[in-house]
């Protein structure tokens, strides 16, 4: 395994562009390649180096191999992990926004908070978060038919509006509350949220939602009877009928 | 500037493959050029700059597809130069974007299809916003309650000199027919089902509207001539209903050299079959009703697999698409003129219909045997973008490429249409009429088109020896150099160098004037006061495109006085 560590030299003001702190960029660069990395700070251009402090050990290698750990406040960096296949980056501290965008594999584990967008459109491997995440966890760019297709999200603690919007594969797990509209116009996939959720499945083709807190539920779900799940007793819902929807909905405690 | 010793494919002026020098002074080819600036063109293709006879590429259609599909905007992004503005967009680029990729094809002039009067202000807009090539505007007429009227009263005389206010009023360059009668029955929910079931509350048949507008045409002598969407265009089973279309209007003349009627994106018109499940080609039907009547054109509509953007007047047809594929949908209602809607899809080689479709646009430019009678096209976007126009020309160049695709479809394309049987494969003489010469005879542009003295210095030059090259075999190499064009000429100035934009001038902008009989102009502007003060939601005076929306105009003057 060769480790890179990155960790930023300042405090950003404005957010930076960082697509390129991924596996697949980062493996096949010596250390002094990684330093000449083309970054965006705003509108101004520099490199990598001229923002982040990169140690570590020196290439090439695959990007399988490469473990990307990154120390420090991270929450104004962008796109970190876009499009990457595999490897792995940790970070400890909170993480910007767009992170994961269109990640097919590996996995990205973060010991704080996400930004919005959180593994946007995401394909496949695993992202961790240990904190709260931003609004649109999984979910598609503007007029997108389709977010997040493949892979897990897992959340430990609370999740934005918007939570797998146009969700169409893989699975998201909220440990904590979720906020307006989760899974809103999903064509499949799966979200579990541990607490409270509002308004879930709205606009839903197909899909599962389950809410073990409480959850306000659209008119436009139908009733179905009660089943149990994880030793629970949810409230089982079809919909969402106004787009005649087949989506599984359960909900523990309805919300009037 | 001379072009020397290229491979020049003229068609319309016989000249067929034979290496020879082109002179370009002040924007027109001359017999001898006095400035010394050359361009070797040696072993290279030499052609009339290419001429879109059929695109949607601006007006309010454009942009609402622009507005629904941010998604498709990112598609196509790409940042500034110290030349370029900012692009963006596949299906639906923005205006600079449309003006460098039909440069870089090498086409030197573009005609947005559809405009009604309406919101030919906006169309105007993005038109002096898009860069480079010269472009056009055909104006809607066949849903306008003016026409309606003037149809059912049998006023001919008023008709044509609505026409003429109408070109006038919105710059636009011809008659631009779509499904008549249906976009009126619309703002009601409803269709009209075929040629002879009336319009609400005008009794008039779209057959009478197409007869009518086609007469009033050819009374005016305009340079193109009626450009017809047929009705129930879409369905399973309308090849009768574009038969029963043009058997309709056999017996009216032209009035100029030219076609009577041109019949756009013929691919979704001709279709067999009583639903969507016995869906099948028609097109050797319709080819061969078109090899016996040569007064008629058609462009072909060809169908590119993947990310495409309807957008018609035809609302009532893009209701039916939005409800079949559950896609985005935007439904328009353009007062007395017409109805329009927008949705984006996809077409996919592994769905039976869309593989059919695709057959369907081939068969029809390779069963017609007079390539003057077809016009290459993907009715951009609806049937796929401009940009994949060297596909289309690949696969009319090469039986191989063609059974190289079928290999991938859906087996539908090959056991529902003729297309595995034929045998043709255009040479360069054909390539150069179908986007070339033919569109320019079609629209009555005798400056385009050709290379004759005294045409337009718009010419492309492709890296790619006619003499040497297969395209039968090498179709690959066809379809990479005729999408990076060595040199792109417009005007006698050089826009494309090695496929990339080296300069931007402003292209021209064709609309048509023409003059009608003093009474019955008078007669359409009591008609239009009435019309403005009871109904329209904005006033006459402010309606009227003003020459400030033109700045470059190419004004052609047609008319009966």
């Amino acid at each position: 395994m060769r480790e890179i560590r990155i960790k930023p030299r300042r405090r950003f003001l404005v957010p930076v562009e960082a697509e390129g702190i991924s596996p697949d960029v980062l493996a096949p660069l010596t250390l002094e390649d990684i330093e000449r990395l083309e970054v965006w700070e705003g509108n101004r251009r520099s490199r990598l180096s001229d923002l982040f402090a990169i140690e570590g050990d020196d290439g090439p290698g695959e990007a399988e191999d490469a473990y990307l750990l990154l120390r420090g406040d991270f929450s104004r960096v962008k796109r970190i992990g876009e499009k990457m296949t595999c490897g792995m980056i940790e970070v400890d501290g909170d993480l910007g926004m767009h992170a994961g965008n269109g990640m097919a594999g590996g996995e990205i584990s973060i010991r704080g908070g996400a930004g919005d967008w959180l593994g946007r459109e995401m394909r496949g491997g695993l992202i961790n978060v240990s904190g709260d995440a931003g609004d649109y966890v999984g979910a598609g760019y503007r007029g997108e038919s389709c977010g997040m297709r493949g892979g897990e999200i897992r959340i430990e603690g609370d999740a934005g509006d918007y939570l797998g919007e146009h969700l169409c594969g893989g699975k998201i797990t909220v440990l904590g509350d979720a906020g307006d509209f989760p899974g809103i116009a999903n064509r499949g996939g799966v979200i579990i949220i541990g607490g409270d959720a509002h308004l879930p499945g709205a606009e839903m083709a197909s899909g599962t939602i389950t809410v073990f807190g409480r959850a306000r539920v659209l008119p436009s779900y139908q009733y179905q009877d009660t089943v149990d799940i994880d030793g629970r007793s949810l409230k089982k819902f079809l919909g969402d009928l106004v787009d005649g929807g087949k989506g599984e909905l359960y909900v523990a405690s309805l919300e009037a | 500037m001379i072009i020397e010793g290229g491979i020049v494919y003229d068609p319309r002026n016989g000249v067929l493959g034979e290496e020879m020098d082109i002179s370009i002074e002040d924007g027109r080819v001359v017999e001898e050029s006095r400035d010394g600036d050359k361009i070797d063109a040696r072993g290279m293709l030499v052609m009339p700059g290419g001429l879109d006879a059929h695109a949607h590429i601006a007006g309010a259609k454009v942009n609402t597809g622009r507005i629904m599909r941010p998604e498709d905007g990112r598609r196509g992004a790409e940042a500034r130069t110290k030349l370029l503005r900012p692009q963006s967009g596949y299906t639906v680029p923005n205006c600079y974007a449309i003006g460098y990729r039909y440069a870089r094809l090498g086409y030197t002039t573009a005609f947005e299809a559809a405009t009604p009067i309406l919101e030919a202000r906006h169309t105007h807009e993005e038109l002096e916003e898009i860069p480079i090539v010269d472009k056009g505007a055909l104006t809607l007429f066949g849903n306008n309650w003016e026409v309606l009227e003037c149809v059912r009263d049998g006023d001919l005389g008023k008709l044509a000199a609505f026409v003429a206010w109408g070109l006038r009023a919105s710059r636009g360059y011809g008659v631009k027919v779509v499904n008549p009668g249906g976009g009126e029955a619309w703002g009601f929910g409803g269709n009209v089902k075929g040629i002879d079931d009336p319009v609400p509350n005008f009794g008039v048949t779209p057959r009478e509207i197409i007869r009518g507008l086609m007469r009033a045409n050819e009374a005016l002598g305009l340079p193109h001539s009626v450009h017809l969407h047929t009705n129930n265009l879409g369905k399973p089973g309308n090849y009768e209903t574009t038969l029963e279309t043009l058997r309709a209007v056999e017996d009216i003349a032209a009035s100029r050299d030219r076609q009577v009627l041109h019949v756009t994106h013929m691919q979704f018109s001709a279709y067999g079959g009583t639903g969507w499940k016995d869906f099948e080609s028609k097109a050797p039907e319709i080819a061969g009703y078109f090899n016996r009547h040569q007064q008629f054109t058609m462009d072909m509509g060809q169908l590119i697999f993947g990310s495409a953007t309807t957008m018609t007047a035809d609302a009532p047809l893009e209701y039916g698409n939005a409800r079949l594929l559950k896609a985005k949908w935007s439904n328009h209602d353009i007062e007395l003129e017409e109805s329009s809607g927008v949705v984006p899809l996809v077409y996919g080689r592994k769905m039976p219909i869309n593989a059919i479709q695709w057959a369907i646009g081939l068969e029809l430019a390779l069963l017609t045997e007079d390539p003057w009678q077809v016009i290459m096209t993907t009715d951009h976007p609806n049937g796929g973008p401009f940009v994949n126009y060297p596909e289309v020309i690949a696969l009319l160049m090469s039986r191989a490429k063609r059974e190289e695709e079928l290999a991938s479809l859906h087996e539908l394309a090959s056991s529902r249409s003729s297309l595995p049987s034929i045998e043709r494969e255009m040479g360069w003489e054909d390539i150069a009429i179908v986007t070339r010469a033919g569109p320019a005879r079609i629209l009555g542009l005798p400056e385009k088109g050709h290379l004759g003295f005294g045409a337009d210095g718009d010419v492309s030059i492709y890296d790619i020896d006619p003499k040497k090259l297969d395209p039968s075999k090498d179709h690959e190499r066809v379809k990479a150099a005729l999408s990076r064009a060595k040199y792109t000429i417009k005007g006698g100035e050089v826009v494309v160098r090695d496929g990339e934009i080296v300069a931007v001038p402003q292209g021209r902008t064709y609309w048509v004037d023409a003059s009608v009989p003093e009474d019955e102009a008078a007669k359409v502007r009591a008609d239009l006061v009435d019309k403005f003060t009871r109904y329209y939601s904005v006033q006459l005076s402010n309606y009227m495109v003003q020459d400030a929306y033109v700045t470059r105009p190419r004004v052609v003057r047609a008319g009966v006085v």
